[in-house]
């Protein structure tokens, strides 16, 4: 029973926070759409020499909304506000707050704010991964706008910092996690070969090494080449490759990366 | 009385100790950050969590009591374990000796007690149809009370899960009646743990 909770609430956990992630990213790219829709019609009109008047445009649709629901009050709709700030927390005064609630006995506050130091150092651990990445990749140039660092400041689910490379239908998409206590067993696995070698005609993954790091490729027709290097003790480099024309060329595309510098900045051995 | 006032001590050592690991750890994360070794700063800071939840542990402890009904406490048994990441930090304490025991865990500052809160608060989750699970009141907080009965003894056990925001409580008591459990439950100073994990 207490096993199938667990369960339950890992999977429940997880959802949420992946759901959380896409409702962000749906709605900032809603946002994204109205206003650049709204900007092109204002030019159009502009060149058609129609006059815009906006306040005319808004009047007309409110009095249509009244006039259809005129026992209900409509609410008035956000025009849009600063959004959030989002900035990662300031390690230096999250360390003195953990100082002074520790000294007073809160723990609970001490608790809080030393996992928004971590959060901060996280954030800064991860921007200083991505900066070291290569611009190109096999041709591939970097894709900054999808740059990723996510950290929950929680140890289990640890760091993940993501970088996409795009040029056309070909894409390598590189994803390293870091510190999380469910790694070191994934790692333990992959290194030691907890892959069973087949010899059969359905082989899809096989062991490598980049860069002498042991790693196991896997492809798949669907989605393509799938390579996962562990680093150290908790670290994890996947990159899948999408359209890549064979092994060979995945391979070239992974060892344009420094890991030996990824693997001293996230301090793994 | 010798060995209550030695375990005492013993305690109150160990908090000292933590005490100092924390400040430790604190001058070290502040100094790795301020030369720029990120990494080495954000592993005194897990240190520091881990002093954090051994001290709230062993405070837990203290505000635990020492008899419930007529099952004393077998202190030598408390343990406290912290475990950043998954596990947070468990709390255990046991009551009582030969066929009548009382089992009671505290996990708190785990990420995956929010999910099996809200698990455990969902009304259809809590009643079973068969009468082996219930949702019950313990002073004013929410909890499940499962009852269990051994199929060679034919004596019943019950075990009582309370979810507090990001701790759960979980009390086993064999050979018992659900009186007898909640009894038992309301003497635990849920409100106290609950304040110290805020």
């Amino acid at each position: 029973m207490k096993r199938k909770l667990l369960l339950v609430g890992l999977a429940v956990f997880a959802f949420v926070f992946t759901m959380q992630a896409q409702g962000l990213m749906g709605k900032l790219k809603q946002k994204a759409e109205q206003a650049a829709e709204k900007a092109l019609e204002k030019k159009a009109k502009e060149k058609a020499g129609v006059e815009t008047n906006d306040s005319d445009s808004d009047s007309n649709s409110s009095s249509g909304n009244s006039s259809s629901s005129s026992n209900s009050r409509s609410n008035p709709a956000n025009k849009g506000g600063g959004g959030l700030v989002t900035a990662p927390p300031d390690v230096k005064q999250n360390l003195s707050d953990a100082e002074s609630a520790f000294k007073t006995a809160s723990y609970g506050e001490a608790r809080y704010a030393v996992q928004q130091a971590m959060l901060g150092v996280e954030m800064e651990i991860g921007n200083k991964v991505l900066k070291s990445l290569p611009e190109t990749v096999s041709g591939l140039p970097k894709q900054e706008e999808y740059d990723k660092v996510t950290s929950t400041g929680w140890g289990w689910v640890g760091l993940t910092i993501q970088r996409e490379y795009l040029k056309d239908d070909k894409q390598l998409r590189t994803t390293i996690a870091n510190n999380a206590a469910w790694m070191s067993s994934v790692n333990m696995y992959l290194a030691n070969g907890g892959y069973a070698q087949q010899t059969n005609g359905e082989q899809n993954w096989k062991q490598v090494k980049v860069k002498g790091n042991r790693a196991v490729i896997e492809y798949d027709d669907a989605s393509g080449y799938k390579l996962s290097v562990p680093l150290g003790q908790s670290s994890l480099i996947v990159f899948e490759g999408v359209n890549f024309a064979s092994e060979q060329e995945m391979m070239n595309a992974a060892n344009t990366f420094d890991i030996e510098g990824i693997k001293n900045t996230l301090g793994e051995k | 009385m010798k060995n209550i006032f030695s375990a005492i001590l013993c305690l109150g050592l160990t908090i000292t100790l933590t005490a100092q690991d924390f400040d430790k750890n604190l001058a070290t994360a502040r100094s790795s950050y301020s030369s720029g070794n990120l990494e080495d700063a954000r592993f005194a800071m897990q240190q520091m969590l881990n002093d954090i939840d051994v001290l709230v542990g062993k405070e837990m402890i203290k505000l635990l009591p020492a008899k419930l009904e007529s099952l004393n406490a077998n202190v030598t048994n408390d343990n406290v374990t912290a475990n950043t990441g998954l596990a947070g930090v468990l709390v255990h304490r046991d009551y009582g000796t030969g066929e009548k025991t009382a089992n009671l865990d505290l996990m708190s500052n785990s990420p995956l007690i929010g999910s099996l809160n809200a698990i455990l608060s969902l009304p259809f989750v809590g009643n079973s149809g068969d009468g082996t699970q219930k949702v019950v009141k313990v002073q004013g907080y929410k909890g499940v009370l499962q009852k269990s009965v051994d199929t060679e003894t034919n004596k019943t056990d019950y075990t009582l899960q309370i979810p507090i925001k990001n701790t759960l409580l979980t009390f086993v008591v064999n050979n018992t009646t659900e009186a007898e459990i909640l009894k038992m439950a309301n003497a635990i100073p849920v409100a106290e743990i609950v304040k110290l994990v805020q």
